[in-house]
């Protein structure tokens, strides 16, 4: 973007709307140095975010898929190692309940 | 223990003679030590836990049993193979082979060779001759010029130190040898020469090992230094960790990495300074069944290998 003309200087200001003597004003403001330090932030903003957006990404990538590889087979062969457990826990207590119930029988 | 001090005595008497026999236990026989394992197998928990045999593609073994020593076994391989290229780009073929073997095994003796249809041979031969000796010979042979090779290694076994002696072809004669220095610490060293390269070195290795846990270090004159610890956790987790130093080539590597040996499947994982994550899951399924999934994830290099796979017997 052209940098801001020269106050009161002979350079030719932007040219956005010509032949509007009005918006002498507005290109004056526009041309202002908050203004173009605004826009400056807010094109810097814009590259930051967007870098900070790839590398967010990027990152919640790597970290997914190497939780997917280390930890979701760990979680499902735990889980089935639990089942089993039960599983046994449960038979132990019905071998062990069975042979008093049919004597009660 | 229970039975050094006859029941129905006093008490006292038998407190103290127990405290002192503990205090002899504590007290190291150093003419009683155990016999240290061979040389080769030093960093043997952390390579088990850390380096599990990943592969790409699809993987069959089948091994039955004619007799009680004898077997034949059938192994199919399709998948890319890796080739080594000078450029950073992984060069990958896809390769297929099968592979027939017959082992025989026995107490003193066991005879092991493979074919495959890519032309290769392999036979392995391990021989107690006595109970302190013994002769291990390997061999390869492929179509390939110049890259068949042998070795030969003569292993003596002492009441606590083990020795060994190694010769292969292109000139290269190897010793090491291993001495246990307290219950839980050995030392080992080891000399080889390559006739071929005309290279020489020179290493050494120790390994501290308790029944929780191994830690072993390795240096050699080629610049590698090595140190792994392993920790068993609980009777099915152990953790391992290794970190690997090149001060030649001033490469470093570090690993840390689970091994979980359940009793429907065994899964290790490990993740690497490098950027690579791998895991290795073998499940049983049935009886002499076993499903193997393998993957390895190469961040750095965006390299994907997934592999899955059948051990029948």
């Amino acid at each position: 973007m052209a940098a801001q003309p020269k106050r009161g200087g002979v350079s030719l200001p932007e040219r956005r709307s010509a032949g509007k003597p009005e918006s002498n004003i507005l290109a004056r403001i526009s041309s202002s140095p908050i203004v173009s330090r605004g826009k400056q932030a807010a094109c810097d903003a814009a590259f930051v975010s967007k870098k900070l957006l790839l590398s967010t990404g990027k990152a919640a990538w790597i970290a997914g898929t190497t939780f997917l590889i280390l930890a979701v087979p760990l979680i499902i062969e735990m889980d089935r190692e639990q089942q089993l457990n039960e599983l046994e826990l449960q038979q132990a207590s019905l071998l062990g309940a069975r042979p008093t119930a049919s004597v009660s029988k | 223990m229970a039975g050094l001090v006859p029941p129905g005595t006093t008490a006292i008497p038998a407190e103290a003679s127990k405290t002192a026999h503990t205090k002899a236990e504590e007290k190291t026989d150093y003419m009683n030590l155990p016999c240290p394992i061979p040389f080769e197998e030093l960093q043997r928990e952390a390579l088990m836990s850390l380096k599990p045999e990943t592969f790409e593609g699809l993987r069959f073994d089948f091994t039955k049993g004619l007799n009680q020593k004898f077997s034949l076994s059938h192994s199919v391989f399709m998948g890319p193979t890796e080739i080594p290229s000078q450029s950073a780009e992984t060069i990958k073929i896809p390769t297929a082979h099968y592979e027939f073997g017959a082992n025989f095994i026995d107490p003193n003796l066991m005879l092991i060779g493979r074919v495959l249809t890519d032309g290769r041979v392999n036979a392995r031969v391990k021989w107690d001759l006595t109970d302190n000796l013994s002769v291990k010979a390997n061999a390869q042979l492929t179509n390939e010029p110049h890259m068949s090779h042998g070795m030969v290694n003569f292993d003596y076994k002492g009441k606590d130190y083990r020795s060994q002696f190694q010769m292969g072809n292109g000139a290269l004669f190897g010793a090491s040898y291993i001495q246990s220095v307290t219950p839980h610490l050995s030392l080992a060293g080891e000399v080889f020469w390559a006739g071929q390269h005309r290279k020489s070195g020179l290493g050494y290795a120790a390994r501290y090992e308790t029944d929780k846990m191994v830690a072993a270090g390795q240096v050699a004159s080629t610049g590698m230094v090595a140190l792994s610890y392993v920790q068993k956790v609980s009777e099915k987790v152990s953790l391992a960790s290794d970190f690997m130093y090149n001060y030649m080539t001033k490469d470093v590597t570090a690993s840390v990495g689970y091994d979980y040996i359940l009793r429907q499947c065994r899964l290790r994982g490990k993740i690497d300074s490098n950027g690579c994550t791998t895991a290795y899951l073998e499940e049983r399924l049935n009886m002499g069944l076993n499903f193997i999934l393998s993957a390895e994830i190469d961040h750095s290099k965006k390299d994907y290998k997934f592999g899955f796979g059948l051990t029948v017997g």
